[in-house]
């Protein structure tokens, strides 16, 4: 019986979702001909200029990377006050958790398209957006660290005189290196994927770059410009896995 | 005139855990340079007693010490990731600011401080370790550094010898009876071990239904 209910509850439930995005398979099969035919136009990719193309594909790599730095210094006294073991000040612990998941809530690309309108087009407004959000998720995680964290050394500094906060930036900081590391490398990670597209909005970067050349029908340009994403993306993953391992 | 050393004395202490009285109207005396050893079955209230006269639980009654009682805990409770001593640099926590102790810079005087420490127990040479890379035995004697680099002159050890084979067990029970006997350090100890308690203790307390009595 109750087993039925959740089959019930999850076929509802995609029933509801099939209504509102309204999936049209002849639709599908339609645009399919379309699709295929800017792919193989598409061949060969092209990469002239590709000194220019490289340039906004580092500047992609600038705005995650600034945007995760800037996030890591947010993050730091937020995830503190959002774990217990840590927060000096308790009447602070469940605004400081919603603050954390209001910035989570909302996309870097979302606070992008409004901070270009706030500070202008290019890449600055893009890091702030990647920071605004990414403060958000590393907070959550650093501050999930720190929660699981064996209490015993920072009661160990407790009893030895040590204030809340003194005892967490001298134990429980330390402790939680390997694990606050490797979130930071994986938001570091996800950023790089996530800042490819904030040229969309103006925000700088290799997003620019595929926005015109989609706006042009130059389909040569835009799998040269994937192919570049890609690689700097899968690159950006090795690194990134090869860092976590050496930290866990 | 120096104000003499009173030890620890305790008088009516009582503590509850979750609505239950799990030590009542407890009294004893430790004097300086003695080792008290407290036997008990698990459960009985030993760790709860030390831990209310560390100040880490509330209790009833009066505790009188000379400054506040250092902790030595059953699992000794270092940060695994740190150094030896850096370990042994967080019993000093309460005299060094936040921002220095933070930021790791520790004043000289902690340092060479925590050395001695280090060497008191037996470590010399392993402050640059990580408390990671150290023995069980060398562990519990960086948990007793730390306790010493508290300056306190009470030191409470909850089971120290719990995890360590024979041989580690004799060698921290001896450590903290030198310790008493070198540097007038009262010392209440909790043990499972009964053969332990009679040989390094200079009394015997037995701990059952909240009441202590003398064994």
């Amino acid at each position: 019986m109750r087993r039925a209910l959740w089959i019930i509850g999850f076929l509802a439930l995609q029933a509801a979702c099939i209504w509102m995005v309204q999936p049209d398979l002849a639709r599908l099969w339609a645009g399919l001909p379309r699709l295929a035919g800017w792919i193989v136009g598409g061949f060969p990719p092209d990469f002239s200029g590709f000194g220019d193309l490289a340039a906004r594909a580092a500047e992609t790599v600038a705005v995650a990377t600034l945007g995760t730095t800037l996030a890591a210094v947010l993050a730091l006294p937020l995830a503190l006050a959002a774990a217990r073991p840590a927060n000096p000040v308790p009447w602070l612990y469940h605004p400081v958790r919603t603050l954390l998941d209001a910035l989570r809530g909302i996309d870097g690309f979302v606070f992008a398209l409004i901070l270009v309108a706030a500070v202008g087009l290019g890449p600055f407004a893009g890091m702030l957006g990647v920071a605004l959000h990414s403060a958000g998720s590393l907070g959550k995680l650093w501050s999930e660290a720190l929660e699981a964290a064996d209490p015993a050394p920072m009661e160990a500094a407790r009893s030895a005189g040590a204030g809340r906060a003194q005892a967490a930036a001298v134990v429980l900081l330390p402790e939680t290196l390997p694990q606050t590391a490797s979130a930071t490398l994986y938001v570091w990670e996800f950023n790089i994927r996530a800042s490819t597209v904030l040229g969309l909005v103006g925000a700088g970067g290799i997003g620019q770059e595929l926005k015109n050349a989609v706006d042009l029908l130059d389909f040569s340009r835009v799998l040269a410009i994937l192919a570049l994403i890609v690689a700097m993306t899968l690159a950006a993953d090795r690194l990134s896995a090869a860092l976590r391992a050496r930290l866990l | 005139m120096l104000k003499a050393d009173p030890g620890l004395v305790v008088r009516g202490l009582g503590a509850t855990l979750g609505g239950r009285a799990v030590l009542r109207d407890v009294a004893l005396d430790v004097a300086p340079g003695e080792v008290v050893a407290m036997t008990g079955a698990s459960g009985a209230g030993k760790t709860t007693l030390l831990r209310a006269i560390a100040g880490l639980l509330p209790a009833t009654g009066t505790i009188r010490a000379g400054g506040q009682p250092a902790l030595v805990f059953q699992q000794h409770a270092l940060a695994s990731r740190l150094t030896a001593r850096d370990n042994v640099l967080v019993g000093g926590l309460r005299r060094i600011g936040f921002w220095r102790a933070a930021l790791r810079l520790w004043p000289r005087k902690e340092l060479q401080e925590a050395e001695a420490c280090l060497d008191r127990v037996g470590l010399a040479g392993l402050g640059l370790r990580r408390a990671d890379r150290l023995s069980g035995g060398q562990r519990q004697r960086v948990a007793v550094a730390r306790a010493l680099h508290q300056r306190a002159r009470i030191l409470l050890a909850d089971e120290p010898v719990a995890s360590l084979d024979p041989a580690l067990a004799e060698g921290i029970l001896s450590l903290l009876r030198d310790l008493a006997r070198r540097d007038g350090l009262a010392v209440l100890v909790s043990l499972h071990q009964h053969d332990l308690a009679d040989r390094y203790a200079d009394r015997l307390l037995h701990l059952e239904d909240g009441c202590l009595r003398t064994a």
